[in-house]
């Protein structure tokens, strides 16, 4: 197991956001968190990312217990993608990606961190945009560069948060492409997102969050029925068959329009 | 390193040759200097021995070690300034708009009027004490916003200037003439026993800063940004904010305060350099010390009589505040 999270629970100054969470992660699995606005998801992350210290319960990474690493030892296994970033100082993105490196580098770069730097840039696909400054690209373009300030550190287990919200859809596309690709060789993802249909067509597993507790986890009920989606976003879904699973609609249910072939 | 940034390193050497032939004495003009380097050399008639004496006086007593202590205090003012502006995140502050320079000279000043301390080591308490001050009231619960901090600095600076004015209103009339004219800043009383006293801890607070350059640059992009990628923000800032003041409160203690050139020789290099800070911090100390030189030649040529080179600093460096307030647009909700 990649991830075992047991009977975590967390509060911000006495507002309780998660509660008793138990889920798991297997190597090299795809997982998104679902839920809605403040429903724990971003809290959660942070939490396996070790940003955050639980108030009950226990996160084991790779069989080894997260308090027990060291702030390095952490940022050599876990990447950690925040939401958005506000950045002050033009730097080039090079060496926005290469601050990637502080957990490997003794004080300063070495040709190897350099290297690693280089090797994430060319796998996000955004060697274009190397020598731009990076307070001058577009929130999806800067996404794209904090990705690849994370799989700089080259780590075992990769934390996203709401990846793919400032990207458009050929971007979308070309991320989770590269995620399931990641998961392929053998790398653990773990992504909150906003969008069920991504997650049901493209993820392994499928954790779905309500007021800080774990409403479903795919293996009993499928993530898409309809009462596990009214817990979760407390709304009669409007689910319209897709192969073997279901894809959801925004919006009120409007039968006169929905005309599926 | 880029042809930029070579030139900017040797900048500060020709300047220091040049500087060496200015000064308010008749005796060494600079074709004087230029005939006695000659004739120290043999390649030319040896001069009087009175005169002798005078030049070697006035080049290897006076101008000598004013040069290298403009150098030494223009380096440290700069390149505590690119490191504060880095772990602040904040492109307006430097060691005197946090209040540092005004703790620091605090610290001096008492030290000079009571004897208590060595002033280079009270100028590093009162300049520790001084940032610490503005960067836990500006932090109040969540992240220090740019203005605020400003805000805490020109409060804290404010507080240690009127502690300043009780030391000198209560100092006797031979003393409250040095702490006066000193915290003016000024090169003025430039000596060997001030370039000996600033060496070393600017030396080492330059040097560490010089190790931890690329540490700036992950602070720079936020506190989580940096505990992500493993290390811990609050100690990194307190490992570079040590090194900061001590070298500013270096420069301080020796010179007084000389406002404003933390701040915008950063920001010159950075159009020469580009903000990445391990090119960046060796660039804009070499800069600051050329900047410094030139401006300290400026002050004592320009006029009759000597102006203390704080008040050029300062009429230098506030349009800069000024222009870099405009271009980051700050608003009172950043």
């Amino acid at each position: 197991m990649a991830i075992v999270v047991r009977g975590l629970g967390f509060a911000y100054e006495r507002a309780p956001v998660l509660t008793s969470i138990d889920m798991h992660a297997e190597v090299g699995s795809f997982t998104a968190l679902l839920g809605r606005n403040g429903s724990g998801k971003s809290t959660l992350l942070r939490l396996m990312a070790g940003l955050l210290d639980p108030d009950a319960g226990t996160i084991e990474i790779l069989g080894q217990a997260l308090c027990a690493l060291s702030p390095r030892q952490r940022a050599r296994l876990i990447g950690f993608l925040p939401q958005q970033h506000r950045p002050v100082f033009p730097f080039s993105v090079f060496d926005v990606v290469l601050t990637g490196r502080a957990g490997h580098a003794p004080l300063n770069p070495r040709r190897e961190d350099e290297a690693a730097a280089h090797d994430a840039i060319a796998r996000v696909g955004i060697e274009a945009l190397s020598e731009r400054p990076y307070t001058e690209l577009s929130g999806g373009e800067r996404q794209m560069v904090m990705l690849a300030r994370v799989l700089s550190q080259r780590p075992k287990l990769l934390l996203l948060d709401e990846p793919t919200a400032h990207l458009d859809l050929a971007n979308q596309a070309r991320l989770i492409g590269l995620l399931r690709e990641l998961a392929g060789e053998g790398m653990t993802v773990v992504a909150a997102v906003h969008d069920p249909n991504l997650a049901f067509l493209h993820s392994d597993a499928q954790i779905m969050l309500a007021r800080g507790r774990v409403v479903s986890t795919g293996s009993s009920r499928p993530p898409w029925a309809r009462d596990v989606l009214v817990e979760v976003y407390g709304e009669e879904p409007w689910t319209l068959p897709f192969g073997d699973r279901s894809i959801v609609l925004p919006g009120p249910r409007r039968p006169e329009r929905a005309t599926p072939s | 390193m880029t042809a930029r940034a070579r030139l900017l390193w040797c900048l500060p050497l020709p300047l220091a040759a040049a500087s060496l032939l200015i000064g308010p004495s008749s005796m060494a003009a600079p074709g004087d200097v230029l005939t006695w380097l000659l004739a120290r050399l043999g390649l030319a008639p040896a001069f009087a021995p009175e005169r002798e004496a005078i030049m070697a006086s006035v080049l290897l007593d006076v101008r000598l070690p004013r040069v290298l202590l403009s150098m030494l205090v223009g380096a440290s003012l700069t390149g505590s300034g690119v490191a504060l502006q880095a772990v602040f995140r904040n492109p307006l502050v430097c060691p005197y708009v946090l209040g540092l320079a005004s703790g620091a000279a605090f610290g001096a000043a008492l030290a000079l009027a009571t004897g208590w301390l060595p002033p280079q080591v009270a100028a590093f308490a009162g300049g520790l004490a001084a940032v610490a001050l503005a960067y836990l009231l500006a932090r109040g619960r969540r992240e220090v916003s740019t203005v605020s901090l400003i805000l805490s600095g020109v409060i804290v600076g404010g507080f240690f200037t009127a502690l300043l004015t009780i030391v000198q209103f209560l100092s006797d009339p031979f003393k409250l003439q040095t702490i006066v004219h000193w915290t003016m800043g000024n090169l003025h009383a430039a000596s060997w026993s001030r370039v000996r006293s600033a060496a070393l801890p600017a030396a080492v607070g330059l040097g560490a800063l010089f190790a931890l350059r690329f540490r700036m640059n992950v602070l720079a992009l936020g506190d989580e940004e940096a505990r992500a990628v493993g290390l811990s923000p609050e100690r990194e800032r307190l490992l570079i904010l040590i090194p900061a003041t001590l070298a500013a409160s270096a420069a301080v203690a020796v010179s007084g305060v000389i406002g404003l050139v933390g701040l915008a020789v950063p920001h010159m290099a950075r159009m020469i350099v580009g903000p990445e800070n391990r090119r960046l911090l060796p660039a804009a100390v070499a800069l600051g010390a050329a900047f410094l030189l030139v401006v300290d030649d400026a002050a004592r040529s320009l006029f009759s009589f000597e102006l203390p080179i704080g008040i050029f600093t300062t009429l230098l460096g506030a349009p800069v505040f000024v222009w870099l307030i405009w271009r980051a647009r700050v608003g009172w909700e950043v």
